[in-house]
């Protein structure tokens, strides 16, 4: 195999791109359905678009990592349904913090010149 | 092998009570969870304080684990344990509950050995994957990071990623493999994106697919550029006789130098848009200039004679009228 043979091409994955059925959100998370259900209800995870039918929903790759970041959290940190859904809140703001920080650091750094 | 201090991991005594140690493990999970904390070994403390846990948890590890800690370490830190050792409360029995015993260390393997087996997955249905025999299961999906300079990001480029994939072998026992790909990535990612490669998650296990590996972009800073949406942003200093008369000055841009006219009568803080030098896409972004009046460091005597007529010329002007000054 030549070094161009093995050169692989990748797939954007944009919110409004690739999306995942209720079945493929479970097989990809490990999960249960109700469990997907469940943090549905409890505004953790939403679908792509509001539709009542279960078997319509479509879930983007960011409510997959979502779905298994609140696995984890509910596997070691024992935390329940509300627990989590404040806590993943919490999280992403302070993830848009810290990059707001970031940028604006990196912004006064650049108008002082240093 | 190094002798594990299960004590000192959580930090509590020897002498501590199974509440103590619950409450120190509660704190210290909470404080290195990988999806909380952002330290960079937050991942392996939080291994190390799961895996510490799980022995002084259980009364029975924790009089084995003890016994071993009073006999089995040598003069040089290392450690083995005594000929014949055999845990008597073993692993994959009642004692185990919700942690992944396939992260453990060999410490933990070597005294209570069988964790390493990935049958013995948990039983609470959320063992992220675990192996089970006869059972036909897709791949895990593997998620990796990618740090991007702003120049690869914007005109796309060839990365190599690795990262580690868990293989089963013959006796069902996950095997760690590093893997290695090249990958193209194409023009236009921004921060926080992701890119999927179908298949090159772990293996199927018994003929089922294989995961997919999912790669989350992270722009490096850039000493000059800031990214805002699609749109590229640069400060550019202008000398106040460019800002006051206007000029075509050069200005950078990802894609290399280009000529921007400065208007007339520009201030600091005044924004020039650069159509189409942002990121690519269906809604291409802009670079945005930002002037910036900057003042040479010294003025030669005739100079200071000009600014001295400035002065007097323009003695209207109050740059604090704002300040109500």
């Amino acid at each position: 195999m030549t070094d161009k043979d093995q050169i692989l091409t990748v797939e954007v994955i944009d919110t409004n791109g690739n999306t995942f059925t209720l079945r493929e959100i479970c097989e990809r998370g490990d999960c249960h359905a109700e469990f997907v259900i469940k943090l549905v209800d409890y505004g953790i995870i939403s679908p792509v678009e509001d539709v009542r039918e279960v078997r319509q929903w479509q879930f983007d790759v960011d409510a997959l990592n979502r779905l298994q970041k609140a696995m984890r959290l509910q596997r070691d940190l024992k935390l329940n349904l509300p627990g989590l859904a404040v806590s993943l809140d919490l999280l992403d703001e302070v993830q848009d913090m810290r990059r707001e920080v970031a940028r604006l650091n990196q912004r006064l750094h650049q108008l002082l010149g240093e | 092998m190094d002798f594990k201090d299960y004590y000192a991991v959580l930090g509590v005594s020897e002498s501590a009570t199974p509440e103590e140690v619950k409450k120190a493990y509660r704190k210290l999970a909470r404080k290195y969870h990988p999806d909380v904390s952002k330290e960079d070994n937050a991942s392996d403390k939080f291994k190390d304080v799961g895996e510490a846990y799980e022995v002084l948890k259980d009364p029975e590890k924790r009089a084995e684990y003890d016994q071993l800690r009073k006999y089995g370490t040598r003069e040089d830190g290392s450690f083995q344990p005594p000929p014949g050792w055999q845990s008597a409360s073993g692993f994959g029995g009642g004692g185990y509950t919700e942690a992944d015993a396939r992260q453990f260390s060999d410490f933990f393997e070597e005294i209570f050995g069988g964790g390493r087996h990935a049958g013995a997955s948990s039983g609470a249905g959320f063992g992220g994957g675990g192996f089970r025999q006869n059972v036909r299961m897709r791949g895990e999906d593997v998620h990796a990071r990618l740090a991007l300079f702003l120049e690869e990001a914007l005109n796309g480029c060839e990365k190599q990623v690795s990262f580690t994939v868990h293989d089963a072998d013959a006796h069902g026992r996950l095997v760690p493999r590093q893997k290695t790909l090249k990958v193209k990535i194409p023009a236009g990612m921004r921060d926080g994106q992701h890119i999927r490669l179908k298949g090159q998650g772990a293996p199927g296990v018994g003929g089922g697919q294989p995961g997919d590996l999912f790669i989350e972009v992270e722009l490096a800073p850039h000493p000059h550029f800031t990214v805002e949406g699609h749109d590229v942003l640069v400060t550019v200093p202008i000398a106040p006789w460019e800002a006051a008369l206007g000029a075509t000055v050069t200005v950078p841009t990802v894609g290399g130098k280009v000529n921007v006219k400065v208007p007339r009568g520009s201030t600091s803080g005044r924004k020039l848009r650069l159509k189409g030098k942002g990121f690519p896409g269906k809604h291409p972004g802009d670079q945005i200039v930002i002037l910036q009046v900057a003042m040479p460091e010294q003025h030669s005597h005739e100079a200071e004679k000009l600014y001295e007529q400035l002065a007097e010329l323009e003695k209207n002007f109050n740059p604090r009228s704002k300040l109500h000054v």
